[in-house]
C-alpha cells in the first residue's frame, strides 16, 4: 500500500474518531453538575439569564449540540466561559507552544539519558551494571513529580541560588522543569530500549556480525541499535501526547503557562467550552502524532508494511 | 555441556542505584532544611533587623508582585474577585480614591463633593483637565454611562446590587423599568455629576471607589466590543495603562503620562504574576523575583518561621472564615442542634495552635474594627452546654445523630481545620463527620444548590461597615447560601438601612448580628489577618483592612540600606549617650 | 570409559536435557534475579504490614490529633514525627500504606478484569467484532484521561469505591491491547482446535483454554500497573480528588508533605520512601517477571 493511500485512510479513520470523542465528551461534561458563572458573591437573576442567553445555554440540549458540532466544523469553539475575552482557540494555540516546548526537551532529555541507561543494561543483562542502570532509571518514575520539583527548588534555587525557582522567562528557567518532568521518561525508555536491545541482541544476524570481528560497539551501536529502538519510537507517540497532561504537576510548580493546567482547571470551573476544544485538540494531536510515528516505524523497520 | 555447573554467585552486596539517588536527594534536602535563609543584617546594632531571602532591588523602577489567580477579565464594570479588582485600580480611578493607609476616599476624579442635608443628593465637581490615555477629555457623561451600564441587564454585571441605593436603579437592572433617564444618575454639565439616592447610605463615598463604579471609555467598547480590555485597546484614566498581557502568566503596565497626578507616581512599570500556588509564589519572593507577596499568597505554615523577619507584616482583614450551615435537612434545621455545633468549635486551638496564631480566634460574624460598631460577645466554647443543647433536640450523646459532611473547596488549609473541627465534634458531641473535599466549580455549585451540610465559607468586606457583612443572611439574599431566614432579623436589617443616626443604626446592627449568632446557620471560627511580606526597599505599601493597595504611590528605594544604617546608628547612638 | 561411567554420564545427560515446563523454568530465571527476590520480599514485608495495620502493637492512632503540639520532627514517642496536627506519622504510613495498596491491588483487579475479557473476546472473535472493539479501545486511548477521571470523581461521587473504578478503568486498554495480540497468535494454535473439535463452546475456549495461556504477559503486566496506580492516586491526591479525611493514603500524606519540605521534612520523607521504595520493588519485580517470563531469553551455550 502507497503511503499516500496509507495516510488517506488513516485520516478516513480518524474524522469519525474525533466526532465520537466530540459527542462523549459534549455529554459527559454537561452532565457534571454545575455550570459556568459561578462565583461566591451571587449574580442576579436577570443577569444570569443574561449570560445563559448569551451563550446559547438557554437553548435544548440539541440544538446547542448541533451549532457546537457546526462550529468545531470550523475550528471555533467559542469564547472561553471562564474568559470570556478571549477565544478557546486563541487560549490553545497561545499555551500549547509552551507544553510543546517543555515536553520536547523532557523527551529529549528522556531519550539521551534514557536510551543509553537501556543500552547498557541490555548488553550487560544481570550483571551490577544492569541492576545499577535500572536501578537510577526506576527511581525516576518512583518518585512523584511532586516530590521531585520542590526538592529540586528547593537544593538548587533557594538554598545555592542557581536557578530561578519558577516561571519561564529565559533559558536558566527550562532547566528544573524539565528535568523534573523528564525523570519518569527516562525509566520508560530506559526500559522500553533494554527490551528492545535484548531481544535484538539474540538475533542470528548480530551472531553473523560478531562472527565477521565487528568491535562490539560497533555491532551494538550501528547494527542492534537500529531496530533496539524501535520499541521506544513507537513510545514517543504516546508519551508525547500523554507528557501534555502529564505536566500538569510541573506547570503548577514552576507556574508555566501551558496547556495541561488550563485544562484542568477548565474542567474545574466547567468551562464548557474550553474543554471541549482541549479535548478535541489533544485527541487529534495525538492521532495526528501516532500517525507520523507509524511512518517513521516502517522507514526505520523494513520488516514492517504499512497495513 | 552439563547443567550442573554451579550458578550460584556469591551474594553480591549491591546497592541498587536508586539508593545513590536517595542519597543525594537526601544530601539536598538537608541541606534546604538547615541552610539559613539568605540574611542582609543590617548594621552593627544589636536591633538589626533580618530580611528573607533575597534583597537586591530590581534594576529599573519596576515594582514585580503576584495577582495571586488570573483575573477572569479586566473591565471594572465586570470584575468580580480581588484580582480583577487590583488590576482595574491601576488602570482607572473612580470619583474618589483610596488613601492607602486608611483607605479613607479621598479626591479622585473628583476634586471636591457636596452632599445634601438629607444625605440623598451627592454632587460631584471633576477636576478641570482630566483626560483618558488616548487624550480625550474624562466627562461627567463618562460617569453616567459607566453606572447606567453596570446596571443595565444585558450587561450582567455581578456587582450591580451596590448601585441599587440610587433612585430607580433596581428595578432598572432587574429589567422592570426600561427608561434609563429615570434612573438618579445626572450630568448636568461636562465637569458635574449628581447622584440621587433613594435613601441614605453612610458609606457610600466608599462604593464609589469600588471597582464597579470605575469610568469605562464608551467609544472603546463600542468601538472593540469584548476585546476592548486588550492591550492596544484599552483606555484608562488611572495612573498606568496597559502594556503587556499574557494569560496565565502576566501582565504589565507603564505609567500613564496623561493620568492627572502623574508627577507623584515614582514608578516605571508594575509587573503582577498570575501564580496560584503559594509555595511557588513563596519561593519566588524569596528568590528575589517579587517584591511584594500580597496577602494570602504564601502558605500560612510557614507564618511562625518568617514572623522574625521584618519583611513579615501582619494586620486586621476585614474578613472572616466560617462555616455554614444549610437549613433544608433535619436535624440541621433545629437551632438547638446548630447551638450544639457551635459552641463545640474550639477556637482558640485551631488559631492559635493549628494555625500557629497568625489568624485571631473569632466568634463574631462581623469582623471587628468598624469604627463606632461594637461587636456584641461571641459564641462561648461550652462543649458541656453543647451537649446539653444536643441532647434538647433529641440526640443525647451523639446517640441516632446521622452523618453529616463538612464540604470544603480544595486546599490544605481548609482540609486541616475540617480534619480538626471533625475531630472536635467526634469527641465533644459523639456525632459522625466526614470530610469532604471537592474543586472549586464543584463546591460552588453545592453551596449555591443547597446541597450540603456544612459548609466552609468566608466572606470579606467590600467596604468598611457591619453591613456588608450582615446584610448576607437577609432571607433570601443570594450570598446567604443556607436556606435560613428569620423575619425579625430583615425586619432589623431593613430599620438600621432607615435609621440615619449612626449610634442607634449600630444598635440595630447590633441585636441583628446576636440573633444570627444565637439561632443563625454562620459557625465562625477566624478573622481573618492580613499576612504579607515586602521587600525591604519597597516604600509607599501599607497593610489595610480590606487588602486593597493603591499603588500610585510605591517608589523602589535604592538607598535602604544606607538609610537602615543610618538609622540603627543614631538608635545605638541615642541608647549609648543616655 | 568404562561403561559404568558411561552410563553414568549418560544418565546425566539424559536428566539435564529432560525439558521443563515454562513455568518451572521461569520460576528458576526468577531467582537468579537478586532485585527482584529481594523485591517481592519485601513488598510481602509490607503487605503484611499494612493489612495489620490496626492490630500492630505499639502502634499509635492515626486520627489523634494534638493540636497544640503541631509538627515535630523524629523523636522516641514518635519514630516518624509528627505532623501539623500532632498526628504520629508512623502511624499514619502504615495505615496509607493500606490504602494505597489496597487502591492499587483493587484498581489493578478490576482492569484485569474489564482487560482480559475485552482483549480475549476481541482477539478470539477476530475480523468485525475484534475491529469494533480496538476501535473503542483506540477512541477512549485518545481521551485525555485525566478528564475523564476528574469527571467521573465529580459526578458520582468521591467514595474510594468510585476511585477504584476510575482508576481501573484507565489502565484496560493496555491491558486489552496486550491480550489481544496474545489471542490472535494463540488461537490458530493446535489446542483450540481441538477443544472447538469436541464442542467446547466460544466462551468456553476463551477462558478456559486461551486465557490461561496468556496468564505470561499478563502477570507482568498487572505487576506493572499496580504501582503505575498507586503513582496515578498520588497524583490525584495532588489536585485534590484523591482520598477523603481523615483516611489518608501515601498519595495525601506525600503531596501535603512535599509542599511544607522547606519546614518540617520528615512528613515529606517517609512517606515518600515508603511509596517510592514500594514502587521501586513493584518495578524490579515486574521486569524480573518479564526477563523470566520471555521464552526466547536462552541462555547462550557459547
Amino acid at each position: 500500500m502507497s503511503l499516500v493511500g496509507f495516510i488517506f485512510r488513516r485520516v478516513l479513520i480518524i474524522i469519525p474518531t474525533l466526532w465520537v470523542i466530540a459527542t462523549l465528551t459534549f455529554f459527559l461534561i454537561r452532565v457534571a453538575p454545575g455550570g459556568p458563572f459561578q462565583s461566591e458573591r451571587e449574580i442576579p437573576a436577570a443577569a444570569k439569564e443574561q449570560l445563559l442567553r448569551k451563550y446559547g445555554l438557554d437553548q435544548p440540549l440539541h440544538r446547542q449540540y448541533l451549532s457546537f458540532l457546526a462550529n468545531a466544523a470550523r475550528l471555533d469553539f467559542g469564547p472561553s466561559y471562564k474568559f470570556p475575552q478571549r477565544q478557546v482557540r486563541e487560549i490553545i494555540l497561545e499555551a500549547f507552544p509552551v507544553s510543546a516546548e517543555l515536553g520536547g526537551w523532557a523527551l529529549l532529555v528522556a531519550i539521551l539519558v534514557g536510551a543509553p541507561i537501556g543500552v547498557i543494561a541490555a548488553v550487560k543483562q544481570n550483571s551490577r551494571a544492569d541492576y545499577a542502570a535500572m536501578g537510577i532509571a526506576l527511581a525516576g518514575v518512583s518518585i512523584p513529580n511532586f516530590v521531585l520539583g520542590p526538592v529540586l527548588v528547593l537544593g538548587l534555587a533557594l538554598t545555592l541560588y542557581l536557578l530561578p525557582p519558577a516561571l519561564w522567562q529565559g533559558p536558566e528557567s527550562r532547566v528544573l522543569p524539565v528535568l523534573t518532568l523528564s525523570t519518569a521518561y527516562v525509566a520508560y525508555i530506559a526500559r522500553l530500549t533494554r527490551g528492545g536491545m535484548l531481544e535484538t541482541l539474540r538475533q542470528d544476524y548480530i551472531r553473523t556480525a560478531r562472527a565477521k570481528g565487528l568491535s562490539e560497539p560497533v555491532v551494538v551501536g550501528k547494527h542492534a541499535l537500529r531496530l533496539g529502538i524501535l520499541p521506544v519510537v513507537s513510545y514517543l507517540g504516546p508519551a508525547a501526547a500523554r507528557i501534555i497532561m502529564g505536566s500538569i504537576v510541573v506547570e503548577t510548580i514552576f507556574a508555566v503557562p501551558g496547556l495541561g493546567r488550563y485544562l484542568v482547571n477548565a474542567a474545574f470551573n466547567r468551562d464548557y467550552t474550553l474543554v471541549l476544544g482541549g479535548v478535541l485538540f489533544y485527541a487529534s494531536f495525538l492521532m495526528v502524532l501516532n500517525l507520523l510515528i507509524d511512518v517513521a516505524y516502517t522507514r526505520l523497520d523494513p520488516r514492517v508494511e504499512l497495513a | 555441556m552439563t547443567r550442573l555447573a554451579p550458578l550460584v554467585r556469591p551474594f553480591p552486596v549491591r546497592l541498587p542505584g536508586s539508593s545513590w539517588l536517595a542519597a543525594a536527594l537526601a544530601v539536598i534536602l538537608a541541606a534546604g532544611a538547615c541552610a539559613p535563609a539568605r540574611e542582609a543584617p543590617v548594621g552593627a546594632a544589636a536591633s538589626a533587623a533580618r530580611w528573607f531571602g533575597d534583597t537586591s532591588p530590581p534594576p529599573d523602577n519596576v515594582f514585580r508582585f503576584n495577582l495571586g489567580a488570573e483575573p477572569e477579565t479586566y473591565d471594572p464594570g465586570l470584575a468580580v474577585g480581588q484580582p480583577d479588582g487590583r488590576v482595574a485600580r491601576l488602570l482607572f480611578e473612580g470619583l474618589t480614591r483610596e488613601d492607602p493607609q486608611t483607605l479613607e476616599p479621598l479626591p479622585g476624579q473628583a476634586y471636591r463633593w457636596e452632599i445634601s442635608p438629607d444625605g440623598r443628593t451627592y454632587t460631584f465637581h471633576l477636576r478641570p483637565g482630566l483626560r483618558w490615555s488616548d487624550d480625550r477629555p474624562v466627562t461627567a457623561h463618562d460617569f453616567r454611562w459607566t453606572w447606567l451600564r453596570v446596571l443595565k441587564p444585558e450587561t450582567a454585571a455581578r456587582y450591580a446590587g451596590f448601585l441599587y441605593a440610587v433612585v430607580n436603579a433596581e428595578a432598572y437592572n432587574k429589567g422592570e423599568l426600561k427608561d434609563e433617564n429615570q434612573v438618579g444618575l445626572e450630568a448636568p454639565d461636562d465637569s458635574t455629576f449628581v447622584v440621587r439616592l433613594a435613601a441614605p447610605v453612610p458609606y457610600f463615598l466608599y462604593l464609589t471607589q469600588f471597582y464597579t463604579c470605575l469610568p469605562v471609555p464608551r467609544w472603546a467598547i463600542e468601538k472593540h466590543g469584548n476585546r476592548w480590555t486588550r492591550p492596544g485597546n484599552i483606555v484608562g484614566n488611572g495612573a498606568f495603562t496597559l502594556d503587556y498581557w499574557r494569560q496565565n502568566n502576566r501582565f504589565e503596565v507603564v505609567k500613564n503620562p496623561r493620568y492627572w497626578d502623574a508627577a507623584s507616581v515614582k514608578l516605571d512599570r508594575v509587573v503582577g504574576y498570575c501564580i496560584d500556588d503559594l509555595n511557588t509564589s513563596f519561593n519566588l519572593y524569596k528568590a528575589g523575583s517579587f517584591d511584594w507577596c500580597p496577602s494570602g499568597y504564601f502558605p500560612s505554615s510557614f507564618i511562625p518561621y518568617v514572623r522574625e523577619y521584618s519583611d513579615y507584616r501582619h494586620g486586621d482583614y476585614q474578613a472572616v472564615y466560617f462555616y455554614s450551615i444549610c437549613v433544608k435537612k433535619p436535624p440541621l434545621d433545629h437551632p438547638d442542634v446548630r447551638r450544639a455545633l457551635k459552641m463545640s468549635v474550639d477556637r482558640d486551638a485551631i488559631a492559635n495552635d493549628l494555625l500557629k496564631g497568625s489568624r485571631r480566634p473569632w466568634g463574631n460574624f462581623a469582623p471587628s474594627g468598624y469604627p463606632g460598631y461594637h461587636n456584641p460577645p461571641g459564641i462561648p466554647y461550652d462543649p458541656p452546654k453543647a451537649r446539653e443543647y444536643l441532647a434538647r433536640a433529641g440526640f443525647p450523646g451523639g446517640k441516632g445523630f446521622p452523618k453529616i459532611s463538612i464540604l470544603i473547596n480544595t486546599s490544605e488549609d481548609h482540609r486541616r481545620i475540617a480534619e480538626a473541627i471533625q475531630a472536635m465534634w467526634k469527641r465533644e458531641l459523639g456525632i459522625p463527620v466526614e470530610v469532604f473535599n471537592q474543586e472549586w466549580g464543584s463546591y460552588l455549585q453545592a453551596t449555591t444548590a443547597l446541597q450540603y451540610d456544612v459548609a466552609r465559607r468566608s466572606w470579606i468586606g467590600d467596604y468598611l461597615d457591619p453591613n456588608t457583612f450582615l446584610s448576607c443572611y437577609v432571607t433570601g439574599d443570594g450570598n446567604n447560601r443556607t436556606g435560613w431566614g428569620d423575619p425579625r432579623y430583615d425586619r432589623m436589617l431593613r430599620e438600621a438601612a432607615k435609621e440615619l443616626d449612626p449610634a442607634k443604626r449600630f444598635a440595630i446592627l447590633r441585636e441583628a448580628e446576636i440573633l444570627l449568632l444565637d439561632e443563625g446557620p454562620v459557625i465562625p471560627i477566624y478573622h481573618y489577618s492580613t499576612n504579607e511580606m515586602v521587600k525591604p526597599y519597597v516604600r509607599g505599601i501599607y497593610k489595610t483592612p480590606l487588602d486593597i493597595h493603591p499603588l500610585t504611590r510605591v517608589w523602589i528605594d535604592r538607598e535602604w540600606e544606607r538609610r537602615a544604617t543610618r538609622v540603627a546608628a543614631r538608635k545605638a547612638e541615642a541608647q549609648g549617650t543616655r | 570409559m568404562s561403561t559404568a561411567t558411561a552410563s553414568v554420564v549418560a544418565e546425566q545427560t539424559l536428566a539435564s536435557s529432560r525439558p521443563e515446563s515454562l513455568w518451572a523454568d521461569a520460576w528458576k530465571r526468577l531467582r537468579r534475579n537478586r532485585a527482584a527476590v529481594l523485591s517481592a520480599a519485601f513488598l510481602a514485608g509490607i503487605g503484611v504490614a499494612a493489612a495489620l495495620a490496626g492490630w500492630l502493637p505499639g502502634l499509635q492512632d492515626p486520627t489523634l490529633q494534638d493540636l497544640r503540639l503541631g509538627a515535630t520532627p523524629p523523636s522516641p514517642s514518635h519514630w516518624f514525627g509528627t505532623d501539623e496536627l500532632g498526628r504520629d506519622t508512623l502511624a499514619r504510613v502504615i495505615h496509607g500504606g493500606r490504602i494505597s495498596l489496597m487502591v492499587g491491588l483493587v484498581a489493578t483487579f478490576v482492569s484485569l478484569l474489564i482487560g482480559v475479557s475485552w482483549g480475549a473476546v476481541a482477539g478470539y472473535r477476530g475480523g468485525k467484532t475484534d475491529e469494533v472493539m480496538m476501535r473503542f479501545v483506540d477512541i477512549l486511548y485518545s481521551l485525555p484521561y485525566i478528564f475523564l477521571v476528574i469527571l467521573l470523581l465529580v459526578f458520582f461521587s468521591r467514595s474510594i469505591l468510585m476511585l477504584f473504578v476510575a482508576l481501573g478503568l484507565v489502565q484496560w486498554l493496555t491491558m486489552a491491547r496486550i491480550v489481544r495480540g496474545q489471542v490472535l497468535s494463540l488461537r490458530q494454535q493446535n489446542f483450540v482446535e481441538a477443544a472447538r473439535a469436541l464442542g467446547a463452546s466460544d466462551a468456553a475456549i476463551i477462558f478456559r483454554h486461551i486465557v490461561p495461556n496468556t496468564l505470561g504477559p499478563v502477570i507482568v503486566y498487572t505487576t506493572l500497573t499496580v504501582p503505575a496506580i498507586i503513582l496515578q492516586e498520588a497524583f490525584l491526591s495532588f489536585l485534590g480528588l484523591g482520598v477523603q479525611p481523615p483516611d489518608a493514603s501515601w498519595g495525601t500524606l506525600v503531596s501535603d508533605g512535599a509542599r511544607v519540605l522547606a519546614l518540617f521534612p520528615w512528613l515529606v520523607a517517609f512517606p515518600g520512601a515508603a511509596l517510592s521504595v514500594t514502587l521501586l520493588c513493584f518495578n524490579f519485580l515486574g521486569d524480573g517477571l518479564r526477563d523470566a517470563l520471555d521464552p526466547q531469553d536462552r541462555r547462550d551455550v557459547a
